[in-house]
């Protein structure tokens, strides 16, 4: 963005806009000095991360007035700009007496209340903090305006609702220079202030805030290892060679990455690595290098292998369940971003910097602007999910036996039949599980309602509940009847965040009573095999179901309802069984 | 020094969002229907970026056709 001209964001705006659709982003600028110039590289910015923007500019010093009409915007920018406020009253600001300076604080004060007042309906509001950064000023004593400016922010910091968020636009001006931010000319032409470099950065600085309100937030950052993790290469330089040692000057780069990643980790951020190396090398290090930081119950997932990373990363995002748009990936080398970058434009991407001391801020940067840790509580509940994951793995240090562990963690299955509130969940899960999935069929939300209301079909779903907490709708079954004696199990799979916990077999028996009792004496089934599934390949032999042949692959079975011999799962306590 | 004019037909053909087969050495404020002062505006930017100079204040407002913008900016590029 920084480096585009203004001319080919004008161009490249043109070729977004016929490709960026979706729901209309509505964004009004309110302002009392021009800003037309930011329209445009508002709109580009937002369609380079994939959302439709309307940007409409107020107008001209009327932030009042439209403040009462913009209510079907998503989020509105106020520029109040000193500059502005100052020409109207004074030529030198000194001169006004303090009663003066009163009188027109009070007065900005009635409508800065108004406005907060007009906007309460507005999702997000970001209203620019007053400056007088662009003035004249002395070092050691503060000014009149610098006082006003003061005064005005103060009013603003303790009166700000809960959709105001205050922007420091002295931190846009200190990066870059007031020189390259302020253009006299157009501001006694046009009152225009603002350059476009001003503008670039200060839509860089806000587009947090439009990540957040539009889900664009990133969930994992994935790293490389040999100069990502630590300076060197493991499978070359070895154990002694590699350096992340907070004592040396090129470990530490290094030390500080990981000490952000793990204290990233700690606040329910993924933490993951995506490596070309020999599996063995880097669990040595995780688990035996005395300066890694980063353990492995930090990590949340790896992928160390010599297959391509487009590969390894869209596995990851398929295996955490989160779009491939929530993943950060960084790499030393240029090679491995540039192919991201190009087959997977969606992650964001970060090249280690050659000048490493660079490094740990750019890791901060991107936090700050793709990550949100204070998070609303719709996040703060998916982080404490994979919170719980890390406790479930914690607890199974303690116990002995896979059985005394599941028993301590207190499942819990609500099983529901026909359930049409369900519907779109799923669905979704027919689509997006492969690996406990028997037969991967994918359905519309529309079959799974025929299902559902056909007298000859069941759906049957349950949603998983432990002590550490609840993971949803996650095990799905489709049954159909084939003749009033005997049924099939058309679809039996499992979101792969419950698996390992013998849930299929207490939810596959309740399924076996229920057609028992309707007088159902044979149900057949059948595994389908594909590439990610060969984990339950013998599931139904395992639950006691007859092969009767195999042809391309796929097995087919029956059981005879009559002679089902019930598993006994007793630590799946308290199951609560609602048959709509 | 090579012609600026391709540059120039390139950029006011993006601000003013006009073919640039519609832009010639005769267009001017009055010739060009979108040439509006906003429009002027962001011309100003990006003939500035793209040539790497600074146009003087005071000639910023006379720039109302095309060979006046010419004109400036290889007075602009000749002083460096």
């Amino acid at each position: 963005m920084e480096n585009l001209k203004y001319s080919e964001i004008l161009q490249q705006n043109k070729i977004l806009k016929e490709k960026i659709k979706g729901e209309p982003f509505k964004v009004s600028i309110l302002s009392n000095i021009t800003v037309n110039s930011f329209k445009e590289i508002a709109e580009y910015s937002l369609r380079l991360n994939g959302i439709n923007p309307v940007v409409g500019i107020g107008n001209f010093d009327n932030i009042v007035q439209d403040s009462a009409n913009c209510r079907d915007a998503k989020m509105v920018i106020i520029f109040y700009d000193t500059l502005n406020v100052v020409d109207s009253i004074a030529v030198f600001f000194d001169e006004m007496d303090d009663a003066a300076i009163q009188q027109v604080e009070q007065k900005i004060y009635t409508e800065i209340d108004m406005i907060f007042q007009n906007l309460a309906g507005i999702q997000t509001v970001i209203f620019n903090k007053f400056s007088s950064l662009l003035f004249p000023s002395r070092f050691v004593q503060s000014t009149k305006l610098d006082q006003f400016v003061g005064n005005l922010n103060a009013y603003l910091e303790k009166k700000a609702p809960r959709n105001v968020s205050l922007g420091d636009i002295n931190k846009v001006i200190a990066r870059l220079g007031a020189r390259q931010s302020f253009d006299g000319r157009f501001y006694n032409s046009s009152k225009a202030p603002y350059t476009l470099s001003f503008f670039k950065e200060y839509i860089s600085v806000i587009e947090p805030v439009i990540f957040r309100i539009t889900g664009k937030l990133k969930k994992a950052i994935i790293f490389d290892c040999d100069n990502t993790l630590w300076k060197g290469i493991i499978g070359e330089d070895g154990m002694t060679k590699i350096d992340m040692s907070p004592a040396s000057a090129h470990g530490k780069a290094f030390f500080e990455v990981q000490r952000i990643a793990k204290y990233l980790s700690k606040k329910g951020v993924i933490i993951g690595i995506c490596s070309k190396n020999n599996p063995d090398d880097v669990e040595e290090v995780i688990v035996n290098h005395p300066d890694m930081l980063l353990k492995n119950e930090d990590i949340v997932i790896k992928k160390i292998n010599w297959t391509d990373k487009i590969t390894n990363l869209r596995d990851i995002a398929r295996e955490l369940n989160i779009g491939i748009d929530s993943l950060i990936f960084i790499d030393d080398s240029s090679f491995e971003i540039n192919l991201i970058k190009e087959q997977l434009p969606e992650i964001v991407t970060l090249q280690v910097p050659t000048a490493t001391y660079e490094y740990p801020a750019a890791v901060q940067n991107y936090i700050y602007k793709y990550l949100d840790l204070n998070s609303s509580e719709e996040d703060k509940k998916r982080t404490a999910a994979y919170k719980q994951e890390f406790q479930r793995q914690d607890e199974s240090a303690k116990f002995q036996t896979l059985d005394a562990y599941l028993a301590s963690l207190e499942i819990q299955l609500d099983i529901i039949k026909d359930d049409e509130s369900q519907i779109p969940r799923i669905s979704q899960l027919t689509q997006k599980t492969n690996q406990f999935n028997l037969t991967t069929i994918r359905y519309t939300e529309s079959e799974v309602e025929k299902f559902m209301k056909g007298n000859n079909s069941y759906v049957f779903s349950a949603t998983v509940r432990d002590k550490f907490g609840d993971s949803g709708l996650t095990v799905v079954c489709i049954v159909t009847e084939n003749e009033p004696s005997s049924a099939t199990i058309d679809t039996l799979l499992m979101s792969c965040r419950v698996i390992g916990r013998n849930i299929e077999i207490f939810f596959v028996n309740h399924i076996i009573n229920f057609l028992k009792e309707k007088g159902y004496d044979t149900v057949y089934s059948k595994y389908i095999p594909t590439a990610k599934n060969p984990q339950v390949e013998s599931f139904y032999e395992k639950m006691g179901f007859r092969v009767n042949k195999t042809e391309n692959g796929i097995k087919y079975y029956s059981l005879e309802t009559e002679d089902y011999q019930e598993q006994k799962i007793d630590y799946i306590k308290g199951v609560a069984v609602q048959y709509n | 020094m090579e012609s600026v004019q391709p540059k120039i037909y390139q950029l006011m053909s993006t601000v003013f969002e006009i073919p640039v087969e519609e832009i010639s050495e005769e267009s001017s404020l009055d010739s060009i229907e979108s040439w509006d002062s906003i429009r002027h505006l962001n011309l100003i930017l990006a003939i500035e970026e793209e040539f790497g100079i600074t146009i003087p204040d005071e000639e910023v407002g006379n720039l109302i056709n095309y060979k006046l913008i010419e004109l400036i900016i290889n007075e602009q590029l000749g002083k460096h």
